[in-house]
């Protein structure tokens, strides 16, 4: 019946396009939930991995999924390089100063890429970004489908990297009490560092997973960020699983919306399920409401 | 008589922590009441209940006999209660006649009174030579009688005070406990959470006793001093056999 | 103010009254745009200097003015003197709108920021889909010389319009600094909990202050649209607009009278002067503006957070965007 098979594709492209989402929402409210700082900057670094990758692609024909081997390592430094600098100064500072370096950062990201790149929409073209793969009624872009399954690794890392390694705990402890943490001996500010440079590595990752995905310029970053703020919002700010569960939602709302409604409404989709999630559960959907 | 504070089963949960378990207590006014515990009891959320910056899972709070539990604190500030805070919040970029006279305008929309209120109440906590100091500029314990002029300012029936002997020495403390007579005999009923005891003496004609969330003594300072569950509290059930 | 200062404020006041009749056309234009800018920034100095309250969307507020007096000047008539009022109403009833959603239950301030951005890149999708106001293409205000309805042929009229706005704005912001309204928003700015314990009802407040911020914002919107005679999605619900508000505002120092006025003048200069920066052919000055302002605007933050106002006031304020004493 084509009705269902509709419902199945709006939901399993929702879900794909929901996990890529996740990947970049993750190192946002990462971010947030240790350094309590809103990083206005986070969708221009993803769009920074974007044509990152798309360098790497046009100079030396690298497949963004190779080259994100390369790219991970190196945002992480850059992020180690823009904290020392900019990020760092401010974390202990107020958020009106966060809101300005963090934006100021945005501008600065979109123009430099903007007077190298120029302005005209990008893409990269692999072997297997015009190809499917057919489940049933089903159809899943590959390239969507490779991203989906680097998400999930990634969240999964991440998960492992919290939970069972030392520096992982440390984060996790100056997240949730920093005076504490410093009273046990962690380097909160090493904390910091790292916390960040983490979530700059995710960016680029995010970047050069989407870049086979999504066309791209300089100016995408803008509503990267809004969609990743509204997830964390509506996923509860500094909650990892509940960013995951909101960014499916999110994805598949979008894609039921792409039925009905026209492209360039989707950011009004999301920025009014946002409206009524700050309305009515401003916590977060996705939280379990401590009483 | 009504009483002028009455709190009455006020529980609070936080997560796993139960900081207040069904306490209840009254203040009329014209009393000095004083607030203790081991740290930990409760006593500040005690007070952020009372002054509506924390909303209780059951139990109430009437002010004169309106029902104020669930109303913001600046409701209550209208209808006659003040607070100062624990960690002193100061509004740093303001000189201390402008901080002050924040507290001088809930009763008045003149700019002129206000500031003449203001003026007066600085010069009652001995301020009133800084008055175009910024507020950032204080000493921790000048921070202290800002907090106690600006609570003063509203114009309050009942002012609750968290713990403002804090690090004072012998003469600021025999100041503290003027003022606060000071206070008390102008009309407004004191609640005061204290640690250091030669002020509560000095002060309170009642005391209160808080641990783990709930009231355990209720008294004269003489009488909750001997208390065997007050020392217990304090000092461990080892203390009590000594 | 220093005994100085009034007699020299008359002096830098008739001299720009006299402006118009000193200097040449093309300068006059860069003028009023100086004054707008100038407007703008005085405009979101209110919610974000006094109130504290970040609004990084203010252009929502520009283009609700800006198209509100528009349409109902070119499809109903109504005089743009008018229309700006309803425009005002409008864009306060909006802001009320944002504000009620981001200052609920003590979230954080950043939500208001980021509610404010996403309406504007949410309208700034809608409009285009609305032929009824213009579309995608925008609307062209014909060019006409009828005072009734704000139009002029000669610039000079535009100029003092926009002189009067500017020197009204102060005047308010002055008077509002003073009173109880502003001195509450202060105190909510400084530590919002302390000031509702002193009987200031913040969540009215702040309300207050986004609605006049953004009325007074929206008929700076309808001096817009009549000045360029043409308003389209693209031009007028764009960050430029804040970015210019910000700057204007934080390179002079938030939450004073003299900050925007001081501030946006700078920033006009330094626009003018990368303007005629010696750059390659193949680099374009636009992004490099871009990058040039948003530096400024970061190193401000880090460095003088007071803004240039602070270098010279007795007392010193830091801007409250800098001491923890914030309140989101």
């Amino acid at each position: 019946m084509t009705d269902i098979s509709v419902v199945l594709q709006v939901l399993v492209s929702g879900c794909l396009m929901g996990l890529i989402y996740a990947l970049i929402a993750v190192g946002f409210t990462f971010i947030f939930g240790v350094l309590d700082v809103v990083n206005f900057a986070h969708g221009q670094m993803v769009m920074g991995g974007m044509f990152a990758a798309f360098a790497l692609y046009v100079a030396f024909g690298l497949d963004p999924f190779v080259s994100l081997i390369a790219i991970a390592p190196l945002f992480f430094v850059l992020g180690l390089v823009v904290f020392r600098l900019l990020i760092g100064r401010i974390v202990e500072s107020t958020h009106a100063s966060h809101t300005v370096v963090t934006l100021g950062l945005f501008i600065v990201l979109e123009n430099v890429v903007n007077l190298i790149y120029g302005g005209d929409l990008r893409g990269i073209n692999t072997s297997y970004t015009s190809r499917s793969l057919h489940l049933g009624t089903v159809s899943m872009p590959i390239g969507q489908l490779a991203a989906a399954v680097v998400a999930i690794a990634v969240v999964f890392g991440l998960t492992l990297f919290l939970n069972y390694s030392s520096v992982g705990m440390a984060v996790r402890a100056a997240a949730s009490n920093r005076l504490g943490a410093q009273l046990v001996g962690v380097n909160v500010r090493r904390v910091y560092a790292i916390t960040f440079a983490i979530g700059a590595a995710l960016t680029g990752i995010a970047g050069a997973v989407l870049a086979p995905v999504l066309a791209f310029d300089p100016f995408i970053g803008g509503s990267l960020m809004l969609r990743s703020f509204a997830i964390a919002i509506i996923g509860g700010l500094g909650n990892l699983p509940g960013a995951i569960a909101a960014a499916l939602f999110i994805g598949i709302i979008e894609s039921l919306a792409s039925l009905m409604l026209k492209g360039s409404l989707s950011n009004a989709v999301t920025f009014g399920i946002l409206m009524l999630v700050l309305l009515f559960r401003p916590n977060g959907l996705f939280v379990r409401t401590s009483r | 008589m009504t009483p002028l504070l009455k709190i009455d089963g006020v529980s609070k949960r936080f997560g796993g922590l139960q900081a207040l378990s069904d306490v209840s207590m009254a203040v009329e006014t014209g009393e000095i009441v004083g607030v203790i515990g081991p740290n930990g009891a409760g006593k500040t959320t005690l007070f952020n209940v009372a002054s509506g910056f924390i909303v209780p899972d059951s139990g109430s709070v009437m002010l004169d006999g309106v029902r104020v539990d669930g109303r913001k604190p600046h409701h209550l500030c209208r209808l006659g209660l003040a607070r100062t805070f624990q960690v002193t919040k100061p509004f740093h970029n303001l000189t201390i006649l402008e901080a002050v006279r924040i507290g001088a305008l809930n009763h008045t929309d003149s700019m002129s009174k206000a500031t003449k209120l203001a003026q007066e109440v600085l010069a009652r906590v001995r301020l009133d030579d800084r008055a175009d100091q910024l507020s950032r500029q204080l000493t921790v314990i000048q921070r202290k009688r800002l907090e106690i002029a600006r609570a003063l300012a509203t114009s309050p029936r009942i002012i609750l005070l968290d713990e403002v002997a804090a690090g004072l020495r012998g003469f600021e403390i025999r100041e503290l406990i003027e003022l606060i007579r000071e206070i008390a005999a102008a009309g407004i009923a004191v609640v005061m959470i204290e640690h250091v005891l030669e002020a509560l003496m000095a002060t309170a004609t009642r005391v209160i006793v808080l641990n783990f969330g709930c009231k355990i003594a209720e008294g004269s300072p003489a009488a909750i001093v001997k208390d065997d569950k007050v020392v217990e509290a304090y000092l461990g059930t080892e203390a009590l056999h000594a | 103010m220093t005994r100085l200062a009034w007699p020299l404020l008359a002096a830098l006041v008739v001299a720009a009254l006299m402006l118009p009749f000193g200097i040449h056309e093309q300068l006059l234009t860069a003028a009023i745009t100086a004054l707008q800018l100038i407007y703008l920034a005085q405009c979101w100095n209110i919610v974000a200097g006094y109130a504290g309250q970040f609004s990084l969307g203010h252009s929502v507020f520009l283009g609700i003015g800006a198209y509100t007096s528009t349409v109902l000047f070119l499809t109903f008539g109504v005089s743009p003197w008018l229309g700006a009022i309803a425009g005002a109403a409008l864009a306060a009833v909006a802001g009320v709108a944002l504000g009620a959603l981001a200052f609920r239950y003590r979230v954080r301030g950043v939500f208001f920021a980021v509610l404010t951005l996403g309406s504007m890149e949410v309208v700034r999708g809608i409009v285009p889909n609305l032929d009824a106001i213009g579309g995608a293409n925008g609307l062209f205000i014909p060019m006409a010389d009828a005072p009734y309805n704000m139009l002029f042929n000669d610039r000079r009229p535009y100029y003092w319009i926009a002189l009067a706005m500017v020197v009204l704005m102060a005047v308010l912001t002055a008077v509002m600094e003073r009173s109880k309204f502003g001195q509450y928003l202060l105190a909510i700015r400084e530590d919002e909990d302390a000031a509702e314990a002193s009987g200031v009802n913040a969540f009215r407040s702040k309300l207050m202050a986004v609605a006049l911020s953004a009325a007074l914002t929206a008929f700076g919107g309808t001096f817009y649209a009549q000045f360029m005679l043409y308003i389209a999605p693209d031009t007028t619900f764009v960050f430029e607009h804040q970015l210019n508000m910000m700057l204007g505002t934080m390179v002079g120092g938030t939450g004073t009278v003299a900050g925007p006025i001081v501030g946006s003048a700078v920033f006009s200069v330094i626009a003018e002067a990368l303007r005629h920066l010696p750059l390659g052919e193949n680099i374009r000055i636009e992004p490099v503006s871009q990058i040039v302002y948003a530096s400024i605007l970061m190193i401000m933050m880090l460095v003088l957070p007071g803004g240039l106002v602070s270098l010279v006031r007795r007392n010193r304020r830091l801007s409250a965007m800098a001491v923890q004493g914030d309140t989101g």
